[in-house]
């Protein structure tokens, strides 16, 4: 399986990077519609998740794994909720477009933009970014970096090949009459879910 | 002739389409105000601005060896690279693809180098349908027209005409609703995207040093097109590669917040190598390494790049801010540049792109303005590089008869030139009844139809010398007045202002009788011999007086007479000349604040009226000077009052005011309807051809308010003392 190709983590924390970047962060991914959730440790994590999934009534959701995640246990919780839970890349492309909602992990925020960084290699990845209505993403909160410039500073270390980008807030489109309109052809809600309390044993 | 008349004609129609007037009128208020927002926590832009430039100059300088880096490391990573020469090549190339991969339906994400070439229709004829995801682009190829603007392609359209091309091809009544149309969009183009055989993208750059290629989008098209089919090709110019991976930073600095305003887009996607895709095999979900295509598009492009000048079109990255606050783009819209590339830097591109042919119809909507350069990211002259494709131009073709007899024989001919003028003041025909055109009088006035200027004075600046020069035993320096054709002929009693001001300090004034037309008139429609002529005979007339400074009391003369020496520097006998005289001219205004504050006066006083001030373009984005004006006058006593957009264009510029008098009298009015708003007595500016064209729109409609140059309330204020 083509996965995540470069263990981003660790390249933090840098010299600029941190979470008192946090709420300028925070202010700019909300002010593109983005919904932050910053969350002490794994059990909060997991309850905030489970209150996203009560919000849409979700039944079916699209999930690849990371290290917050598994610490969460937001696979299991979700299938405790009743909802469906697709985790293999072959189920996720069956089911991707169907699902009510899509979760993921990202590696890095950007404080000057509210943006987020994702390695999308992995194709499942990308499906679960794209095509349900939600997009749920795990952050850790003090992998904040100040810029545009400082994340270069990291992707330029790391991206050989593959597929990476930034999120930043949900799909949006102003085509008609310049008419800001949420949703187009991507999630039309994007949240964030950032954990202070980083996992233990994993590589993080 | 043809063309100009359905350019005319295409003009006049988009002046009377009240959605897209409404539409971009509004959005050019709101862009300037959303762009400085969107750059308040981005730091210094010009530094960022300076940084995109020197970064594409730097690259432009070694295309070949960017290129070829891209290709090798793109290959390397397994994506297969095709150089296309032009349009057909690509085109074949692509269908070749198809064909070989039996692709028939293909989806797409915005390329405006697709659309340069026109892949669709080609695809079309071979069978395959190609469908249009960015929702602009689709309501654009539903409504069966190109896009009018490079980010917002369908902004001339309203959600009524759109609910309209969307109930026919959804084939059921989808009402006016913007969110319910963007909804239905999502739902049919979905269906596409996962039907799909083949996506094609565009790029926004290409990263020589992985070979990865950039997104930058917000309705997220652009990455279900490039994850979903198991086929992608990417179309990419050459000017949108880049070195390194770190140089995409200094393209996304300023590219979202410059086209759209934003800080970042809602997705920024870099892809490197072709990655896994899903296929559906036998009913069953198989992971499959994707195929990954490059198309690097020449079409032009590379002649450009090793084109000393038109190098520079190489730093720009398509953000469409110039077209943003251009007065004419965003009175007519983009359709009119007939291609898809609009606005002053659409007209160059189109140049090279599709030829010189195309570049001579539009190159005429550019007045000239400059206000893009004080916006463009990459820092492009536009107006200048328009300005060398005249002059290529017309080295290639030469003139249009009757403008070369006019320039070759009188423009440059003082004396006939001068008579003629002198004619045009006694009402003579075929001048009508003394109609002027801004710097070139008269013979164009056959294109004046529409409109009437200012007439010639009975008695022109020249004859008034005698009168007005004040015999100066022990002068303070001995200063030449550069009056050029307006002054001279149609505001003379400026040019005695100017008399009263500079002998006011002590200065003995000349006015060398041998000056005629600055020149700019034909440089500007591309005549370098004719310019040179015109040059040598003015610096004749003026170094004869050998005076220690030239004073022209209009940016655009000053400009001229300082161009003297770039345009003469390979004549050895008038270059040397050309150079004291460049060195010697200086703009009315800034001379005479700085000598003012030299003796104490350019302070504040009070009791003068109430004026407001009009920024000439050329005066404020060429020369750079815009304070000392208001400063003299503030010194006069005025009590000045800003209008809203003192900067904008007033509409005339050259030929482009009178040619295209439709186009030029609704920035007029906007002109006057600011300057209504200030309540203000006089309308003040410093350059002749804006004092042409406000002196004409107040007239007609504001009869109340005068016009005066600066010079004009200086010399008022010292003849009260
Ligand atoms: S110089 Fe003025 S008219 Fe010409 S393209 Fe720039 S903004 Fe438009
Ligand atoms: S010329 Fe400058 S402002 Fe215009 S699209 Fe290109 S980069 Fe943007």
């Amino acid at each position: 399986m083509n996965t995540i190709g470069e263990p981003w983590q660790r390249h933090f924390p840098t010299a600029t990077s941190g979470a008192h970047l946090f709420p300028e962060f925070e202010m700019r991914a909300k002010a593109v519609s983005g919904e932050v959730f910053r969350v002490p440790d794994a059990t909060a994590a997991r309850e905030t998740l489970i209150r996203l999934v009560d919000d849409v009534g979700a039944k079916k959701a699209v999930v690849v794994e990371s290290p917050l995640q598994e610490a969460a246990g937001i696979t299991e919780a979700l299938r405790s909720r009743g909802v469906t839970v697709y985790t293999e890349p072959t189920d996720i492309a069956a089911h991707a477009e169907t699902s009510d909602i899509g979760i993921s992990g990202v590696e890095f925020g950007i404080a000057e933009t509210g943006s987020v960084f994702q390695d999308g290699g992995a194709i499942a990845t990308r499906l679960v970014t794209i095509l349900p209505p939600l997009h749920v993403v795990f952050l850790p909160s003090a992998n904040i970096v100040p810029g545009i410039t400082e994340a270069f500073d990291i992707i330029s270390q790391s991206f050989d090949r593959g597929y990476v980008g930034f999120i930043t807030g949900p799909s949006r489109t102003a085509d008609i009459e310049r008419v800001l309109t949420i949703g187009v052809h991507g999630p039309s809600r994007f949240a964030i879910i950032a954990v202070d309390e980083t996992p233990k044993g994993g590589e993080a | 002739m043809e063309a100009e008349k359905n350019l005319r004609k295409e003009i006049s129609e988009k002046l009377k389409d009240e959605t897209l007037r409404d539409a971009l009128g509004r959005f050019s208020e709101a862009y300037p105000i959303a762009r400085a927002k969107a750059y308040e926590n981005a730091g210094d832009i010009e530094a960022l601005r300076d940084a995109l430039r020197q970064m594409k100059i730097d690259t432009v300088a070694r295309i070949e060896e960017v290129a070829d880096r891209f290709e090798a490391e793109a290959t390397k990573r397994g994506a297969k690279v095709f150089r296309a020469k032009n349009g057909d090549d690509l085109k074949e190339y692509l269908v070749d693809l198809c064909r070989k991969n039996g692709v028939k339906k293909i989806v797409k994400s915005k390329s405006m180098a697709a659309e340069e070439i026109d892949l669709n229709p080609y695809l079309e004829a071979a069978g395959i349908t190609a469908t249009e995801t960015d929702l602009g682009e689709w309501i654009v190829a539903l409504a069966g027209q190109r896009p009018s603007h490079m980010v917002m392609p369908a902004i001339h359209l309203s959600r009524f005409q759109v609910a309209e091309y969307f109930s026919k091809e959804l084939k059921e009544e989808i009402p006016p609703d913007i969110a319910f149309m963007v909804q239905a969009a999502r739902k049919e183009l979905r269906e596409k995207v996962l039907q799909a055989d083949m996506g094609i993208s565009g790029a926004n750059f290409g990263i020589a040093e992985n070979g990865a290629i950039g997104l930058v989008t917000n309705e997220g098209n652009a990455r279900m097109v490039t994850t979903l089919p198991r086929i992608h090709v990417v179309i990419i110019g050459y000017e949108k590669l880049i070195p390194t991976i770190k140089d995409a930073a200094t393209i996304l600095k300023v590219l979202p917040r410059s086209a759209t305003a934003q800080l970042m887009t809602s997705y920024l996607t870099m892809i490197a190598g072709p990655t896994p895709a899903m296929v559906k095999r036998d009913g069953k979900w198989v992971e499959e390494k994707k195929e990954l295509h490059i198309i690097l598009l020449d079409n032009g492009r590379l002649r450009a790049a090793h084109d000393d000048k038109f190098k520079e079109i190489f730093q720009c990255v398509r953000c469409a801010s110039c077209l943003n606050v251009c007065p004419v783009y965003t009175l007519i819209g983009g359709h009119v540049y007939g291609h898809i590339y609009a606005g002053g830097i659409g007209a160059i591109l189109t140049a090279f792109f599709h030829g010189m042919k195309e570049f001579e119809k539009f190159q005429e909507l550019c007045i000239g303005c400059r206000r893009c350069m004080t916006v463009c990211p990459g820092k492009i002259d536009i107006p200048g590089l328009i300005e060398e494709l005249r002059i290529r131009n017309v080295k290639e073709k030469g003139l249009p008869f009757l403008l070369r007899q006019t320039f070759e024989n009188i423009v440059s001919n003082r004396k006939l030139f001068h008579s003629l003028l002198r004619l045009a003041s006694v009402g003579q025909k075929p001048f009508q009844s003394g109609k002027l055109i801004r710097h070139l009088p008269l013979f164009l006035a056959g294109l004046a139809k529409d409109r009437s200027l200012p007439a010639i004075a009975a008695e022109p600046l020249r004859d008034r010398i005698g009168k007005i020069t004040k015999k100066i035993d022990k002068p303070d320096m001995r200063v030449a007045f550069f009056g050029g054709c307006t002054i001279d002929f149609v505001f003379p009693e400026t040019g005695e202002s100017v008399f009263k001001v500079l002998q006011d300090m002590n200065m003995e004034v000349l006015f060398p009788a041998g000056q005629s037309c600055c020149g700019k008139p034909v440089i500007a429609m591309g005549d370098v011999e004719t310019t040179k002529k015109i040059a040598r005979e003015n610096i004749k007339a003026l170094e004869e007086m050998n005076p220690d400074v030239i004073i022209a009391a209009c940016p655009t003369c000053t400009e001229s007479l300082r161009h003297y020496a770039e345009l003469l520097k390979e004549d050895p006998e008038w270059g040397p000349k050309a150079e004291t005289t460049a060195n010697k001219i200086r703009e009315f205004c800034s001379f005479v604040a700085e000598e003012y504050a030299k003796r104490g006066r350019l302070t504040k006083t009070a009791g003068g009226p109430k004026v407001t001030y009009h920024d000439s373009c050329h005066l404020k984005r060429v020369l750079g000077i815009d304070k000392e004006p208001r400063q003299l006058l503030e010194a006069a006593g005025c009590e000045l009052v800003e209008m809203k957009d003192a900067d904008k264009c007033c509409g005339m510029s050259g030929i482009f005011g009178v040619k295209y008098a439709e186009l030029s009298m609704p920035i007029l009015e906007q002109k006057i309807n600011n300057i209504r708003d200030t309540g203000a007595e006089i309308a003040v500016c410093a350059c002749s051809g804006c004092m042409v064209q406000l002196q004409g729109g107040l007239d007609k409609q504001l009869p109340g308010v005068r016009m005066k140059h600066v010079a004009d309330i200086l010399a008022e204020r010292i003849e009260e003392k």
